[in-house]
């Protein structure tokens, strides 16, 4: 056959072989601590995260981002291990410990040889149990974070991002701050509200140990009842008085916009503006959670999304766009994510919102569902190649208080989305008469297109350069409607 | 613990293409890699940015794939995919389940053998568009963003093809045009300028069988020019220095230092000093400048490897307000002199080796990484077995290598700062812009 003859017909696919997420073993020690163990076979690598169920999203107002500033605090110093040396106890392991703080969870990991799992657990219970927080540790990390928020301010992609959750969520909402807080609470964070937040979050009875790899001849809940065993003396967990979460109640999440505005943020010679456009979204359990990420997928997931076949591959006014949930114990934000060519702004806005309106009027093409729907079961197994995604995954279930053979039954539930379905979930979901336009952009180019489009009520803000500041300041006042 | 081998096969087609496989059948996966030898030294000047200019154009459809379709049937497989440009190369890649491998075969021979029947004006300048907000995204709308273009500029002379940035300027892009793109198709996309390496979930005889059936027939070019002489002296001759006002709330350094080329085994013990320097809480700068001193909000080092005429060592350090930016240069360089000057300690060599040995094993684990480094190592070193041998080259380096490429490295004369001001005004403006038209 010639080349031509060869390259003409398209190859048909194999027989795939039989894929199945791996089941994992559930152990709840006397404690309450539960033990959620993965065997993948030939992983010499173990991934193992402790997770408590309580995240910045369960903290007061007025000590927002203590739980992500705690969790950064525990790896400076523990009682067995002052200072550095329980980093360096790790990299002996050739381990690097991690802990953070998400919106719903307070989580600390490591990745260690199987071999050397026993030793990694007990610095992990070393760093969650027994945390010294040294002030001046804890006022470092705190100017740190400080400064990170300089630093946002002059990133047109994060500030875009605070602005957007400041202006959707309402104020009484965790979700509208940053999960590491802002200067008006982080400047007066001590290790007095890291050790309240500690004590708080410090439940076993809210915690699991996810482990996975490779686990032949390992018995991990017996190894983790003997190196966890203190943390139930440890930690009170109690409820009430300050930093007490809120664990098992989703976080409030009201709406502030009920109908379209605009606010643009004045960055004075931006080569692009970045956009975000959307609204409340949705917490993670929802019943037709199926059927809105396959919506999803089509109007902003794909690489040939709705969205990118429009914006990029048609127009050029992007490098990339994309749009989503981000799901929660309560409910994220959804929207449109874009940065685009300052001249191009306004009608790069309207294509995004003939987009976001045509998903809830017409149904999808029995192309769009299929590309979408075969994507999302066929990259299954692929995300899954490792143990390090597996635990996140299974610690993602336990997080959100997922049944166990929620990820053995994805596969089929995508499958089974119709084109109705994707069409209700746009409409359920999709909320054209509140969305909310956001952007970081020069002023001076857009502002008078952005008036005549009547997208929504404008509002102009501008900020002083953060160049010009030398610390922590307040924010730039607002101006009304040029 | 100890490193799993990467069993390959390594074999040229008729017409040059260089074809690995390794198989692998932990997981339901495979992965698909191609590299071209050709990057952004490939460039002539007033072209900058044509390499990936041109890489955007490999998803812009060839004679039996549309438009867009590329991407669209490798995700409807369940794939996934992209490609990059670098200075010295270029790759694409799919990663797939496994029984989905013989399209991802097809599509990338597809394009190798009929690009050019896709070609149009309209997709050119669409992908011209792209390409150039991609380059505001990354680089100009950024702060700090024209730092790793700025080192290449200064550890680079201008006659050198590693001197302007991969991503170009506007009026280049602005140049490109039709001729451009099936020239340097036709000049540089031939199967005798690839490394093609599967890696993963594969039969390898069907894998072979497959490729022989969809690339052997393809021409191979004759006539791929050389580069000419790319060798640059060791050290760059004396220190360069640049001040850049820019929208940024804190002053920043950027040090670039010319290094060993890839593959040099002085190159691993400068891997080895970097993870000592910069690799995480316990290193020296992080320890110095962040914990105990307090002058920087952070601090990184890192090698990037290049094959011709020079490696770029990088560091940055960002100044924590109301510090004198001169006290944290101070320091950093202090830092990495001491290294040329005394032997590291038993305890931070043996941290640093335990660390690099699970970070490989940690990349090792997925198919895409070990396709992808089969064919930089094949197409970079020619020598793909260094993927067996590269943990073990770390774990051999000695404390009087790491003493001895720092000496050689961290000099004074080779050294170039660049030192991010912040600005009073609207700045990071005027150079690589276009008028607004």
């Amino acid at each position: 056959m010639t080349l031509e003859e060869v390259l003409a017909v398209r190859p048909s696919p194999g027989q795939p072989r039989a894929y199945s997420f791996p089941k994992f073993e559930r152990t709840v020690l006397p404690s309450g601590l539960q033990v959620l163990a993965v065997h993948v076979p030939g992983r010499p690598l173990v991934s193992a995260n402790l997770i408590f169920r309580t995240g910045a999203a369960d903290e007061p107002a007025d000590l927002a981002g203590a739980t992500v500033l705690t969790a950064r605090s525990m790896t400076e110093g523990t009682e067995r291990y002052p200072g550095l040396e329980l980093i360096e106890a790790a990299e002996r392991l050739g381990s690097t410990l991690h802990a953070d703080a998400s919106w719903d969870a307070f989580a600390a990991s490591v990745e260690v040889a199987a071999s050397r799992l026993r030793a990694a657990l007990e610095l992990l219970d070393e760093l969650v149990a027994r945390p010294t927080f040294p002030a001046e540790e804890v006022a470092r990390l705190r100017d740190e974070r400080l400064n990170d928020l300089l630093q946002l301010r002059a990133e047109p992609r994060r500030r875009v991002e605070q602005a957007f959750s400041q202006t959707i969520y309402t104020a009484e909402s965790p979700y509208s701050r940053l999960a590491g807080g802002d200067e008006s609470t982080v400047e007066r964070l001590t290790r007095d509200e890291l050790r309240t937040i500690h004590r708080a979050v410090l439940s076993p009875d809210r915690a699991a140990l996810v482990v996975g790899g490779d686990l032949t001849g390992l018995d991990v809940p017996r190894m983790a009842e003997e190196v966890f065993g203190s943390l139930a003396r440890d930690g009170s967990g109690a409820s009430g008085g300050p930093g007490a979460p809120l664990a098992g109640r989703a976080p409030v999440a009201n709406p502030a916009v009920d109908r379209p505005i605009v606010r643009l943020y004045d960055r004075p010679g931006s080569v692009q503006s970045e956009v975000r456009i959307g609204h409340v979204g949705l917490p993670r359990r929802v019943p037709d959670f199926h059927a809105v990420q396959v919506m999803a997928a089509i109007l902003g997931g794909l690489f040939n999304s709705r969205l990118q076949l429009n914006l990029r591959e048609e127009k050029g006014y992007t490098y990339g766009v994309g749009a989503g949930f981000d799901m929660r114990r309560g409910a994220g934000p959804f929207g449109v994510r874009m940065a685009v060519q300052t001249a191009v702004t306004v009608p790069a806005i309207s294509e995004a919102l003939k987009e976001l309106r045509r998903m809830r009027e017409t149904l999808v093409t029995d192309a769009e569902l299929a590309l979408a729907r075969d994507y999302m079961v066929g990259v299954f197994p692929l995300r899954f190649e490792t143990p390090g995604a597996v635990v996140g995954a299974i610690g993602g279930l336990f997080v959100n208080d997922l049944p166990d053979d929620e990820l053995a039954r994805y596969r089929g539930l995508v499958e089974a989305v119709t084109a109705q379905d994707v069409r209700q979930a746009a409409q359920d979901h999709i909320h054209p008469e509140r969305l909310a336009i956001v952007l970081v952009g020069d002023a001076d180019v857009v502002v008078r297109d952005l008036e005549a489009a009547g997208f929504g009520e404008l509002e102009v803000i501008h900020e002083e350069p953060p160049g010009e500041t030398d610390g922590p300041g307040a924010p730039g006042g607002a101006e009304e409607g040029e | 613990m100890t490193a799993p081998i990467v069993r390959f096969t390594d074999e040229r087609l008729a017409n040059g293409l260089r074809l690995i496989i390794a198989e692998d059948h932990l997981a339901p996966v495979v992965a698909v890699c191609i590299w071209y030898a050709v990057g952004s030294k490939n460039e002539v000047p007033g072209k900058t940015g044509f390499a990936h200019l041109f890489e955007h154009i490999m998803f812009q459809g060839s004679r039996h794939v549309a438009k867009t379709e590329h991407m669209g049937l490798v995700q409807a497989a369940g794939g996934t995919l992209n490609g990059t440009t670098w200075l010295d190369r270029t790759n694409y890649f799919e990663t797939m389940p496994s029984h989905q491998l013989e399209l991802a075969l097809w599509l990338e021979a597809d394009r190798m053998a009929t690009l050019l029947e896709a070609l149009n004006q309209e997709n050119l300048d669409n992908q011209r568009d792209v390409v150039k907000n991609e380059k505001r995204s990354s680089y100009d709308n950024r702060p700090y963003g024209q730092w790793s273009n700025k080192l290449q500029e200064h550890l680079f002379p201008p006659e050198h093809p590693y001197h302007h940035p991969t991503i170009g300027s506007m009026e280049d892009l602005d140049a490109a045009s039709l001729e451009d793109v099936a020239s340097f198709f036709r000049t540089y996309y031939a199967p005798n300028n690839a490394v093609l390496a599967i890696a993963g979930d594969a039969d390898p005889a069907q894998a072979r069988a497959w490729v022989e059936r969809y690339f052997g027939e393809i021409a191979p070019n004759p006539k791929i020019p050389p580069l000419g002489d790319l060798s640059l002296p060791a050290t760059l001759g004396g220190e360069s220095r640049e001040v850049v006002e820019d929208r940024v709330p804190l002053p920043r350094h950027y040090f670039g230092f010319r290094a060993p080329r890839f593959g040099d085994p002085r190159l691993d013990a400068l891997d080895v000093a970097a993870q000592i320097l910069a690799g995480g809480k316990g290193s020296r700068l992080y320890r110095r400048l962040v914990r105990e001193e307090r002058i920087a909000q952070d601090v990184a080092f890192f090698a990037l490897p290049f094959i011709g005429g020079a490696s770029m060592a990088a560091g940055q350090a960002t100044v924590r307000p109301g510090v004198d930016p001169d006290i944290v240069e101070r320091a950093f360089e202090e830092e990495l002199e001491r290294l040329g000057r005394e032997p590291v300690t038993d305890d931070e060599l043996a941290r640093a080796r335990a660390l690099i040995e699970t970070y490989e094993l940690e990349a090792l684990q997925r198919v895409d990484e070990r396709a992808d480094r089969l064919a930089m190592f094949a197409t970079l070193v020619d020598d793909p077995d260094l993927i067996n041998r590269q943990l073990e080259r770390y774990l051999m380096v000695t404390p009087a290598e790491i003493q001895a490429v720092a000496a050689e490295v961290f000099r004074p004369d080779n050294r170039v700062v660049l030192t991010y001001m912040p600005a009073a005004g609207p700045a990071g403006m005027g150079e690589d812009e276009e008028s607004a038209a």
